[in-house]
């Protein structure tokens, strides 16, 4: 178990790579939108995990879709890693989190990795490339970095290269955020849960695992060219709602002996078995978004009998780093079990 | 995308997507770079690997140009493969760890495209066994092939010719693929002083070196089962 002064540590250190602070609020993941639907759990899922909301019954379910960036100013057409975090609500009153993102790999191992990483890649200023240098790159066969959105004046993107040239595990995650660029809507993009989970079957067997959501509606960025919008995420779900629910497929991933079980900056082959657990179907933007996204508060850790933690370092520190979180915004306790 | 750029700005912007910059860059920057900072070819197959689920449903993408590089040569190619699709057939079945395989002409090339269960090396040699005479069939209108045909005779080197000429396949992760470069060049260390910001023209000089790569490991349905599991699984026995 991380220590609590690590987990405070950890929360500090975002907040004070932000902007400004944002009191009351989440320190990154600010800006979001709370959704209710309805899971319903495949056929076979409870042949691989015992956990409740996997045999079979519908589970009501609470999402949080966000985007990654801290602070109040809401850029929605930014490239930017975008969360859902998905509450079970079980029939017992406890509950089950899994909470996911767009970015498919994390960029630091451990938490000591995440120091490092926060030391080196702060808020720096932004400017657009000069022309001379772009045509140098171009000469080198090198892509220029891209222009500044309008008012992106500081971003991390350089600290965040420079730690990843010196440490090949970061390359893969650093990578993906420089491309991952802004879904149309929050119900067109993959997200996934990074960490590996240990889920428990019937018959007792314990397979590591890994969860993702993929859309039914199936992935679609904005075009890379055109002028990001910065308010559109939001309104285009409560429309897209209201004439027809959006679906997503739980996909699960087991691992095999020799795959990375404690490091979320290593990725499993696209040769591993894949398992479709079950649908959610989500169907209303509540009007008391308060309630609905604001005040819940996720946790990693929060998991169903049936469900366990693997062994990674950057899973544990989440489960206290959530919570002093919580603690400082004054966001509803929910208890584990 | 702001609205302060200059005339300049604009320009360097429109460059590289521009057709005539991108076919003078190919014919001056990238032999430069290809000359400055050589990149090696990198070998075709799978990635070895003692996982189960790296060692069933492997792709095979074989690329064999042909000596006659006309609709001649083709025609001959076709009507090899027609000639033998019996042959084709019982061997497949009789090796029964292949889950697809199929013979494509692209240009001047005869391509055998293939998803099979276990070791490269055991899957060419059980071919060998079943169906050599097809290979031979093949592999003599293709430039270098008479080198190892018959290839019931030469089966070391057959094997070999056969995994010169299977695609590398690019991992799915484009990071992985500076991995790659890194072991072939016997760098395996966990960190370097690296910069990633040259990962597209290592990717420019790689595609240089291999022409022709298969993109990624592939998308699978059921990935994890063998031939043997899903026939089992559907009660249609061999």
């Amino acid at each position: 178990m991380v220590d609590a002064s690590v987990a405070k540590r950890l929360v500090q250190t975002i907040i004070d790579n932000l902007p400004e602070p944002v009191p009351g609020r989440r320190p990154v993941h600010t800006i979001g939108m709370g959704v209710k639907g309805k899971f319903v759990a495949s056929d076979v899922a409870r042949t691989y995990c015992i956990a409740e909301h996997f045999d079979g019954q519908s589970v009501s379910v609470s999402v949080r879709f966000s985007n990654g960036l801290g602070g109040l100013e809401q850029h929605d057409g930014w490239s930017d890693v975008r969360g859902m975090a998905t509450r079970f609500h079980l029939p017992d009153g406890t509950a089950s989190d899994l909470i996911a993102t767009t970015l498919g790999e994390f960029f630091v191992r451990n938490v000591d990795d995440f120091f490092e990483f926060a030391k080196v890649a702060k808020l720096e200023p932004y400017r657009r490339r000069p022309w001379w240098l772009k045509l140098l790159d171009i000469l080198q066969l090198k892509v220029p970095p891209r222009d500044p959105y309008p008012n992106e004046t500081r971003n991390v993107d350089a600290g965040a290269l420079c730690y990843a040239n010196r440490h090949r595990f970061a390359q893969l995650g650093v990578f993906q955020v420089s491309l991952i660029g802004a879904p149309v809507s929050y119900a067109r993009a993959s997200y996934h849960a990074v960490h590996t989970f240990m889920v428990t079957a019937p018959d007792g067997v314990r397979r590591p695992v890994r969860f993702s959501w993929q859309p039914v509606a199936g992935v679609r960025n904005t075009e890379l060219m055109e002028v990001p919008c910065d308010k559109y995420l939001r309104k285009e779900l409560e429309d897209r709602l209201r004439r027809w629910p959006a679906r997503f497929m739980l996909m699960m991933t087991i691992g095999e002996a020799g795959d990375a079980l404690d490091d979320p900056t290593r990725p499993w082959p696209g040769t591993r078995i894949r398992v479709a657990m079950g649908t959610l179907t989500l169907t209303e933007v509540p009007e008391d978004q308060e309630a609905a996204g604001e005040r819940i508060s996720f946790n990693p850790c929060r998991l169903a009998p049936g469900i366990e933690v693997s062994g990674d370092p950057i899973l544990e520190a989440r489960l206290g780093a959530y919570e002093v979180s919580r603690e400082m915004r004054g966001g509803c306790p929910f208890r584990f079990r | 995308m702001p609205s302060d750029e200059g005339l300049l700005d604009r320009f360097v912007d429109w460059l590289p997507k521009n057709p005539l910059f991108k076919r003078v860059a190919s014919r001056t920057l990238v032999p430069f770079w290809a000359w400055w900072t050589p990149v090696k070819p990198l070998p075709g197959g799978p990635h070895p690997s003692f996982q189960h689920g790296d060692n069933v449903q492997c792709m095979m993408n074989l690329i064999m140009p042909l000596k006659i590089k006309s609709p001649i040569g083709r025609a001959e190619a076709a009507l090899a493969i027609a000639q033998n699709k019996d042959a084709i057939y019982a061997g497949l079945n009789n090796v029964g760890t292949v889950h697809f395989a199929r013979f494509v002409i692209v240009g001047d090339n005869i391509c055998m495209f293939s998803v099979y269960d276990g070791d490269f090396t055991n899957y060419i040699r059980d071919f060998i066994a079943t169906i050599g005479s097809v290979f031979n069939a093949v592999v003599e209108l293709t430039e270098g092939g008479d080198d190892v045909i018959p290839c019931e005779e030469n089966v070391e080197a057959f094997i070999q010719w056969v995994h010169e000429r299977d695609l590398y396949q690019v991992p799915d992760t484009a990071t992985d693929f500076l991995r790659d470069q890194e072991a072939l060049n016997g760098d395996r260390a966990a960190s370097g002083n690296d910069d990633l910001t040259l990962l597209p023209r290592k990717m420019v000089l790689q595609l240089r070196a291999n022409a022709n790569v298969s993109l990624g490991s592939g998308y699978r349905a059921y990935p994890g089962f063998s031939v043997a599991q899903v026939r089992k699984q559907l009660g249609i026995g061999w």
